[in-house]
C-alpha cells in the first residue's frame, strides 16, 4: 500500500480542493450541543471536527437514505423510476474505521447477492476518505476486529502529530493525491516511528472489551436464557439503536398517494425489527409478537445469523447504540452477561 | 366516479384540528375539488345537516352529554367515520383530569351559576361508536391529513403508524432529551407522525399524538426513576396526553412496589 504524507498546515487546502470532485461530507460539531457530532455537507473546511467522536447517525444515511422516493406512478402514464442523488459525486470525509467497516457490511448486504439499484447508484459515486481516531469509553471496535481498515477506503488519514500519513487504498485515491501532488511529501523514517507510537497509544486506550470468541455458539445455547425476557421488560422498542446503527439496513416500502386520486409515489424508509409491525404479515400473524422476542432478534441477527450468512458479525463496535439507548441497555454488558450466564435485572 | 360527500364536525374541542384542515392552504383548492363538502359548520354556510355522508371527520372528545347524541347521529349518516385529533382518538387533554368529579371541576372553572353545561368525564369517540380510522395529533399534521384523504379518494385505507417518535427524532439527528438532558420525554411512548417536532426544537416530547399500540409505560417510568426523577413528576408528564385513564394508579403501584 502506498503511503504519503500530508502536513496539517495543508490539510484545509486539501479539503477545499476536494470540492472540485463533488460534494464533501464532513463531521461537524453541533454548535448548541458541544461534543455532539453529525455528518453534513462541508461549506468551509474550518467546520471540520478533526477530533470528533461518533456522530449521531452513521454515514450510511448518504447511501441508504432514511426516507426516499423510489418511483412515481400515474394511472395513465405508468411509472417513472426515481433514484435520488443518482448524479451526485460525493466524498465521505473523515470516516473512522468502524464506519468504514459498517459500509463494507452494507456493501455486502446491498450489492452482493441482490443488487439494490438505489444503494448502488449512490455507492459507485461515493469516495471514502478515512481518518484515524482515539476511542472513548463506549468504543469497542478493537473487540469486534474493526479498529483498523485494510480496504474499503480510497484514502485513509492517520494523525501523527504535525502531519497525516495518507494511505492510498484505490486508484481513484491515487488520482486524488496525484492531482494535488504539491500538497504531499514522502514518508520519512521519523514518521514511521511516530505512526507506530500513535498506534501503540491508540491500542492501549481502549477501555471497553467484549469477548466475541465462539459467541454465535454461546448464543445458540442461550436461546432460552431468561436474559431476553429481562431485556424485554426494559426495552422501550423505540428503535433508536437501529436508527443509529451503521449496519442496520432494514427498510419498509409503502405508497403515498396524491389528491388527484390518480398518482402517487413509492417510498422506502428505515424500519426496525424492534417495531411491533415489523414481523406482522397479511392475515394478521405476527412472527415476533412480544417485545422480548424482538429485542432478542436484534442481538441474534447481529451476532449469530450474520456470522452464519456472511462470515462475520454485523456489529462494528462504534458504541452508538450504547450512546443512544434511553433505557441504558448496553450491548457489551448484555453479551458479556450472556456469556457468563449472570444476567440480573436492575 | 362522483365526489365523496364529506362532513367535518367538532365535539368538545378547541377546533384546532379543523383549523389545521383550513391551514392546508396550498392544497385546499385541490381538496375542495376532489370532495364534496356538505356539512362543515365551522367553515361554510348552507350546510346540509341530514344528508348521508361518505366520510365524516370528527374532532374533539365526548365531554358533554349532548356530544353523545351528536356523535351517534353523525355515525348513522356516515359510511366512514374518522376520529381526527388526539381528543377524538384518546380523550386528549380534556381527559387529563377525569379523576376529579365533574361538579367540583365545573364550580372551580365557571363558579356557582352554571346551568348550560352538562359536563361528563371526557372520553374518546370509540367509547360510543365504531371508529373506522384514527388520525391522532394535537393538532393533526397537515401531511398526515392530506395523505389520509388521498388514500380515501383512492378507495384505500390509510396506513396506521405504529412506531414511536424516537425513530423520527433519530433520523433528524436531534440530541436525545432523555440521554443528554435527563428530561421526561414521552417520545418512546408516543406514535410517530410529527417528525419529532418538539425535540427538533430542543423540547421534550409531550406525547401529543398519543401512545403507540404496545406502549411500555412501566419501563419508561422505571427508566426515569433510575435517573432519579420522582414518580409523581413522571406520571404528571406522561398523563397529559400519552396515557389512558387507568395509567397513573397502576403505575404508582408498580413504582412503589419497585422501590421497596
Amino acid at each position: 500500500m502506498k503511503v504519503v504524507k500530508l502536513p496539517k498546515s495543508k490539510v484545509e487546502e486539501f479539503l477545499s480542493s476536494l470540492q472540485d470532485f463533488g460534494e464533501v461530507i464532513i463531521p461537524k460539531e453541533k454548535t448548541e450541543h458541544p461534543g455532539v457530532y453529525y455528518f453534513d455537507v462541508m461549506e468551509n473546511p474550518s467546520e471540520m471536527a478533526w477530533e470528533y467522536l461518533r456522530t449521531i447517525i452513521p454515514p450510511k444515511k448518504y447511501l441508504h437514505k432514511p426516507r426516499e422516493v423510489i418511483f412515481k406512478f400515474h394511472k395513465e402514464q405508468g411509472y417513472q423510476e426515481v433514484i435520488e442523488d443518482k448524479e451526485t459525486k460525493r466524498i465521505l470525509f473523515g470516516l473512522h474505521p468502524c464506519d468504514i467497516h459498517g459500509i463494507k457490511i452494507l456493501d455486502v448486504v446491498f450489492n452482493r447477492d441482490y443488487m439494490d439499484p438505489y444503494y448502488y447508484a449512490r455507492r459507485k459515486n461515493t469516495v471514502i476518505i478515512g481518518l484515524s481516531c482515539l476511542p472513548d469509553e463506549k468504543c469497542f471496535c478493537k473487540s469486534m476486529n474493526t479498529d483498523y481498515v485494510e480496504d474499503g477506503f480510497d484514502l485513509f488519514l492517520s494523525d501523527i502529530g504535525e502531519d497525516f500519513l495518507v494511505a492510498v487504498g484505490t486508484s481513484l485515491g491515487d488520482d486524488l493525491v496525484a492531482e494535488r501532488a504539491h500538497l504531499f511529501s514522502e514518508v520519512e523514517e521519523e514518521d514511521r516511528r511516530k505512526y507506530l507510537a500513535f498506534r501503540k497509544k491508540r491500542n492501549e486506550s481502549f477501555r471497553l472489551e467484549l469477548d466475541i470468541s465462539d459467541l454465535p455458539y454461546i448464543l445458540d445455547l442461550e436461546q432460552k436464557s431468561p436474559i431476553w425476557d429481562e431485556l424485554g421488560k426494559r426495552c422501550l422498542t423505540c428503535g433508536s439503536c437501529s436508527m443509529v446503527c451503521p449496519t442496520c439496513y432494514c427498510f419498509n416500502v409503502y405508497d403515498t398517494l396524491n389528491l388527484d386520486a390518480k398518482s402517487g409515489q413509492r417510498i422506502k424508509q428505515w424500519d426496525a425489527c424492534l417495531f411491533k409491525d415489523y414481523a406482522l404479515v397479511a392475515g394478521g400473524h405476527n412472527f415476533r409478537e412480544n417485545r422480548a422476542e424482538r429485542v432478542k432478534n436484534r442481538y441474534y441477527h447481529k451476532q449469530f445469523r450474520m456470522v452464519e450468512q456472511y462470515g462475520k458479525p454485523s456489529c462494528v463496535g462504534c458504541g452508538r447504540c450504547i450512546d443512544a439507548c434511553p433505557a441504558g441497555i448496553d450491548v457489551v454488558e448484555v453479551l458479556t452477561k450472556v456469556r457468563e450466564g449472570s444476567y440480573v435485572t436492575h | 366516479m362522483s365526489k365523496p360527500k364529506i362532513g367535518i364536525f367538532g365535539l368538545t374541542s378547541c377546533a384546532g384540528d379543523q383549523l389545521m384542515i383550513l391551514n392546508c392552504e396550498d392544497q385546499l383548492i385541490d381538496l375542495a375539488n376532489a370532495v364534496d363538502i356538505r356539512d362543515w359548520e365551522m367553515a361554510k354556510t348552507n350546510n346540509d345537516e341530514e344528508c348521508e355522508l361518505d366520510i365524516a371527520l370528527v374532532e374533539g372528545s365526548v365531554a358533554q352529554v349532548r356530544d353523545i347524541e351528536n356523535l351517534k347521529k353523525i355515525r348513522k349518516r356516515s359510511k366512514i367515520l374518522v376520529a381526527i385529533g388526539t381528543c377524538a382518538v384518546w380523550g386528549g387533554i380534556p381527559a387529563m383530569k377525569n379523576d376529579v368529579p365533574r361538579d367540583i371541576m365545573l364550580k372551580e372553572v365557571y363558579g356557582d351559576k352554571v346551568e348550560f353545561i352538562e359536563s361528563k368525564a371526557a372520553q374518546p369517540l370509540s367509547s360510543f361508536v365504531k371508529v373506522d380510522y384514527n388520525l391522532p395529533g394535537c393538532p393533526i399534521e397537515k401531511d398526515q391529513f392530506l395523505q389520509m384523504m388521498a388514500s380515501f379518494l383512492n378507495g384505500d385505507m390509510p396506513e396506521i403508524l405504529n412506531f414511536s417518535v424516537c425513530s423520527e427524532c433519530k433520523m433528524k439527528e436531534n440530541i436525545c432529551q432523555i440521554v443528554y438532558k435527563q428530561e421526561v420525554c414521552c417520545g418512546p411512548l408516543t406514535v410517530a407522525g410529527c417528525g419529532a417536532r418538539c425535540p427538533s426544537h430542543n423540547v421534550p416530547c409531550s406525547g401529543c399524538h398519543g401512545p403507540i399500540e404496545e406502549v411500555h409505560y412501566d419501563a419508561e417510568a422505571k427508566m426515569f426513576q433510575r435517573k432519579g426523577i420522582k414518580p409523581e413528576e413522571i406520571i404528571r408528564k406522561m398523563q397529559v396526553y400519552a396515557a389512558p385513564a387507568w395509567m397513573p394508579e397502576k403505575l404508582m403501584e408498580e413504582l412503589q412496589h419497585e422501590s421497596k
